[in-house]
């Protein structure tokens, strides 16, 4: 009780600091009068985004991170559930204003748009608890290894294949683009691919939800950072929602949420926009 | 044409006859209009997607890709396959619903029942997900494999697209055994046809007229349906362009490749489709004709 206490009174004069900074750089006008900013997102991924089967509601550690945020601002979020590879064109034709959806920010992807990162992540490979076969991860060289055919993995999984399977001889991997990240996960059941790959920040709630069922391979092979995604002409809405995000990280929401969703693994030190520090 | 004034005789013959009249050609004022706006907004829609987001080059350099090339010919491939394995099954089980048999006339309409029944999406999901169900298929003692190693996703995509074609085509092919006079029937009887004969010499020959230009319909959406089977990994059209854009997230100039071979694909269809159709027709036709 005493340190919760203790914690209180060192938190608030910093709360109250950093509520002053973040008031200070102001939303945009057209959402400054709305109050109303619209966030694509692809529920499709737990513990990041997925739909309660029990409530069919948006629930995982970006739609709490969200509503933080836009608690911060005083803005009401507008989710918009759609499919991920339509995530980078809803924010091009103008549809949504932003996309928090554990999308990595990556070089390609900075050309066009602007990230405020948020959550360490990797690529990790994973196969099934009863697969004798694949023990170490040289293992995987001439095996069928699926991913999501819309995200960054296939490349990753191609690079890697490159660099420890065939630059030393051995068969390269074969990759199957496989359409979203459940069916992945049946192909693996099925025998259909030999391994997978998805973010190291989602395999424990998917190991949890099924006992036994898989096992990692190795640890995380890329380093990225996943962010929260604007248009490159948007930097006031940027700059507002890192300010937000500051305060999440000083006033101990951010370390909660991590602790809520058990992602202790994948916290972020701090927010960095385009992994540089904050202004 | 002016009314004759009654009691002017040879003014009324002079009028009368058309010859003499001034031939004066009809001004459709309303179609050169209409036809004057239409060709403006045509025009206008030109100017904006020339002018919009779109890298025409990129739509250029990706009209002949390899990857796009190959995608139009799985597309084409599994059209033509899953609409003849539509067509066989599609006609027995019309056969089959005509039959006097109870046996057949019940499992041709559970047939349609079930694969009319769900949508084709679920069907391809079901046939690729077999082996969650049946992890070895084969024939006991004989021969026996992998479900997954069975099933590709051609395989899949062909057993989900061709039943359901099937289910559709049935339909059709009965609506034309429908449409074909009982007197045709009974005449085939009386000169001692089997009923298998008469089906093959008489029914089925004279049901084409009516069957031929649904069916092309049929086609022609086949050649859509195809890009489902995007979501089982089959390398269509659709799923090649998609993987291009996942990779160089220029969305919609690959869709526009792909609407550009998609369309190409049912002009040569719909062409073929009014060849077929005269040829079956040719019968009632001439007798339009001597008529």
């Amino acid at each position: 009780m005493r340190s919760r206490l203790a914690r209180l009174l060192v938190v608030l004069p910093i709360l109250a600091a950093t509520t002053a900074i973040a008031a200070a750089q102001a939303l945009p006008a057209r959402i400054a009068s709305s109050k109303v900013v619209r966030v694509a997102v692809n529920g499709t991924y737990p513990p990041m985004e997925s739909r309660d089967p029990a409530t069919n509601q948006l629930v995982g550690f970006d739609i709490d991170l969200g509503e933080a945020l836009a608690k911060v601002l005083g803005v009401r979020l507008e989710w918009q559930d759609g499919a991920f590879a339509q995530l980078m064109p809803s924010l091009q034709t103008g549809r949504a204003d932003m996309v928090l959806s554990g999308i990595s920010d990556l070089p390609a992807r900075r050309e066009t748009f602007d990230f405020i990162d948020y959550l360490k992540s990797g690529a990790q490979f994973l196969t099934l608890a009863s697969n004798t076969a694949i023990r170490t991860p040289l293992d995987l060289c001439g095996k069928r290894v699926g991913t999501v055919r819309s995200t960054s993995f296939p490349a990753n999984i191609e690079s890697w294949s490159n660099e420890n399977c065939t630059a030393a001889g051995r068969p390269a991997i074969q990759y199957v683009g496989v359409d979203r990240m459940p069916l992945v996960h049946l192909e693996l059941q099925q025998g259909r691919i030999d391994a997978s790959v998805q973010g190291s920040e989602t395999i424990p709630t998917l190991m949890a939800a099924n006992p036994n069922a898989y096992r990692i391979v190795t640890e995380p092979f890329t380093t990225v950072r996943q962010g929260i995604m604007f248009l490159k002409t948007e930097t006031e809405l940027r700059d507002a929602f890192a300010g937000a995000l500051r305060t999440l990280f000083s006033n101990g929401t951010y370390t909660a949420l991590i602790e809520k969703w058990q992602l202790q693994a994948s916290a972020a030190p701090e927010p960095l926009i385009n992994g540089e520090r904050l202004p | 044409m002016m009314p004759a004034r009654p009691g002017d005789e040879a003014e009324d013959r002079h009028a009368l006859d058309i010859a003499l009249l001034p031939h004066v050609r009809p001004r459709h004022w309303g179609r050169i209009a209409s036809a004057a706006v239409l060709l403006a907004l045509l025009a206008l829609l030109a100017r904006a997607f020339a002018q919009g987001q779109i890298a025409w080059t990129v739509v250029a350099q990706y009209l002949t890709w390899g990857t796009i090339l190959e995608g139009l010919r799985n597309t084409v491939l599994m059209a033509l396959a899953a609409m003849a394995l539509g067509l066989v099954l599609g006609v027995l089980a019309a056969v089959a619903r005509a039959s006097p048999n109870p046996v057949l006339r019940a499992a041709a309409i559970f047939y349609a029942w079930l694969f009319r029944g769900t949508p084709v999406i679920l069907q391809l999901l079901l046939w690729f997900n077999l082996a969650l169900i049946f992890p070895v298929i084969g024939i006991p003692g004989i021969w026996s494999e992998r479900t997954v190693a069975v099933m590709t996703p051609f395989l899949a995509a062909l057993l989900g697209l061709g039943l359901n074609q099937g289910a559709y085509t049935s339909e059709i092919v009965r609506a034309g055994m429908i449409s074909v006079d009982a007197g045709q029937y009974e005449a085939a009887k009386s000169i001692g046809l089997t009923y298998g004969q008469s089906l093959r010499r008489i029914i089925l020959p004279q049901a084409m007229r009516v069957i031929v230009p649904p069916l092309g319909n049929e086609f022609i959406g086949m050649i859509k349906t195809t890009s489902l089977a995007s979501v089982i990994q089959y390398a269509e059209l659709l799923h090649n362009a998609e993987n291009i854009y996942y990779a160089n997230t220029k969305v919609m100039e690959l869709l526009l490749v792909a609407a550009f071979w998609y369309l190409v694909l049912v002009s040569l269809l719909s062409a073929g489709q009014a060849v077929l159709e005269r040829r079956v027709s040719r019968g009632v036709l001439r007798l339009a004709r001597a008529r």
